[in-house]
């Protein structure tokens, strides 16, 4: 029988040309451990894959990590995909090397959450829970 | 997004594009997050499967008169980690889309979910995520999440689902291992176990459960050592077993050469018999020797899956209403199951009554009984369980 209450399914994803995947893989370990339905989509994929993929998976959230510098495009490429194709419910938040003067900018294209390297599991999780806990 | 089930599954028959792909997709997490559903949205799908024109303009050619109310084959893929399943769907993906453009596909990938924090890794996707765009194919992640005969329902209730946006091919990928996996293979018509070289000796192919619900077998990774030896073993393994339960009657004795060209000859034939849940009506299995990754034997694997699609979907179209009969008959023992287990639960009404069996002045049967009686007249508090009763009445869970 089922005795764990049940989280949402958050996607996580690698957009751009960066195959740096330790930090996506860490997450979505953490976000596992937490008790989360993680579905990793791999390094260099296009918006589109992630976009596409999140909806046939109807998750909840897309993690993006990004350590190539190309956040502010991508992140808003996805954003501007979720929007076009009636998916805006979907949350974003991202994670990588992301400095600290581009967050407000990410934030204000609607990027829910920024985890930096170094932010603990324990922050991830419970932003991520009081983000979910907030009617969409 | 709506939450309306009846609106959602005209979107995902009905509807186009992003629409249709967001309904289908909201769809198979209703049905995930409560299986209970399935029966409601079998009635609420019917109309379309029943009315809607084939999806096909070519393929199925002169074939069936009848629309189709379920894929023409859900395969499925079962193997241990690591023995490259979500490749080889992968390839048969690209297989599939090169050789019938106009077929659609949607693949359904379990893996497991963790049995301490109920979280999951779902990882089948990465190897097929060249597909991701292809409005041809449909991708579903699932957790096996832990409750009984749920993920069963689950799964059908997605297959259902791919059948109502046209998917002609639906590819089940599993880890094969476990009671609830188990319970999934018997819903794909046909099962195929992935094996690869350099993950045990023979020893491997004796133990109980992955060998025994194996339609056709496939030796991935062909071009690594040992592939030939494992595919040998394998062989003789798989005709050990035709001999026990045939005692050697069985014509496919002795042709050990055509079954391991795989030719879909005589051999494999009658291996849709509607007792395909016991392994001892079986002949001797297909084997087919491939490598995913270098793409070879991935077409003679297809031509093999094709042919006996044309053989045997009409039994499998029977095959499969007997199976989801079957599947619903657990869930509503489970259910009732339930009901009673919260009346011996802590703060069940009859939690106190297991003491006195202990202490001898009840027997089980007489506190079965007790139970039956007191949970007879009790209002239930699942009320998702009633078949065509659908939206309002299962609220629970619509979190998203």
């Amino acid at each position: 029988m089922d005795t764990h209450p049940r989280r949402p399914r958050i996607l996580i994803a690698k957009p751009g040309l960066d195959g740096h995947d330790r930090g996506a893989k860490y997450v979505a370990h953490i976000l596992r451990d937490a008790g989360f339905e993680v579905i990793y989509t791999g390094i260099r994929r296009s918006p589109e894959q992630i976009v596409e993929a999140a909806i046939q998976e109807d998750v909840a959230a897309i993690g993006l990590s990004l350590l190539s510098g190309a956040h502010n495009v991508l992140f808003k490429k996805v954003i501007d995909l979720l929007k076009s194709k009636d998916a805006a419910d979907i949350l974003v938040f991202g994670g990588g090397t992301i400095p600290p003067d581009d967050v407000p900018f990410l934030k204000s294209i609607g990027v829910a959450a920024v985890f930096t390297p170094g932010t603990p599991a324990k922050t991830i999780v419970s932003t991520l829970d009081s983000l979910f806990a907030q009617p969409a | 997004m709506t939450h309306d089930l009846a609106q959602l599954v005209r979107d995902a028959a009905a509807g186009t594009g992003a629409r249709q792909v967001r309904a289908a997709g909201r769809l198979m997490s209703m049905i995930e997050d409560d299986p209970t559903r399935l029966p409601a949205l079998v009635v609420a799908a019917r109309p379309y499967l029943a009315s809607s024109p084939l999806p096909l303009g070519e393929g199925r050619e002169g074939g069936c008169k009848e629309p189709p109310r379920l894929p023409r084959i859900v395969l499925g893929i079962t193997g241990a980690p690591g023995s490259g399943k979500s490749t080889l769907t992968d390839a048969l993906l690209g297989e599939y889309r090169r050789r019938f453009p106009q077929r659609k596909i949607g693949v359904v990938a379990v893996d497991p979910s963790s049995p301490f924090t109920g979280g999951a890794v779902l990882g089948d996707r990465v190897r097929m995520m060249r597909h991701t765009t292809d409005p041809m194919i449909f991708v579903r992640s699932m957790a096996s999440r832990g409750h009984l005969g749920g993920l069963a329902l689950g799964v059908r209730g997605v297959i259902q689902i791919l059948a109502l946006i046209g998917c002609d091919l639906v590819i089940l990928e599993t880890v094969g291992v476990g009671q609830s996996e188990v319970e999934v293979a018997g819903i794909a018509d046909l099962t195929a176990i992935i094996f690869a070289p350099g993950q045990g000796d023979s020893i491997q192919l004796l133990k109980a459960g992955l060998m025994e619900i194996g339609d056709l077998f496939v030796i991935n990774k062909a071009d690594r050592p040992g592939a030939a030896e494992l595919h040998r073993q394998l062989l003789s393994v798989l005709k050990l077993g035709v001999i026990e339960e045939h005692c050697g009657a069985h014509h496919g004795i002795g042709l050990p050469q055509a079954a391991s060209r795989g030719l879909p000859d005589s051999v494999g034939e009658t291996a849709a018999s509607p007792e395909l849940g016991l392994m001892r009506s079986r002949p001797m299995p297909d084997v087919q020797l491939v490598s995913a990754a270098e793409h070879t034997g991935i077409a003679s694997l297809l031509d093999l899956l094709e042919k006996k699609t044309d053989d045997h979907h009409e039994d499998w179209a029977q095959r499969r209403d007997e199976s989801m009969f079957r599947d619903i008959r657990d869930s509503i023992l489970e259910a009732a199951r339930q009901r009673l287990e919260r009346t011996l639960g802590r703060n069940g009404t009859a939690h106190g009554q297991v003491a006195r069996v202990l202490a001898g002045d009840l027997s089980i049967e007489e506190l079965a009984d007790d139970l039956l009686r007191r949970t007879a007249g009790a209002p239930h508090a699942n009320a998702g369980l009633a078949p065509g009763r659908t939206s309002n009445s299962s609220s629970k869970t619509e979190v998203m």
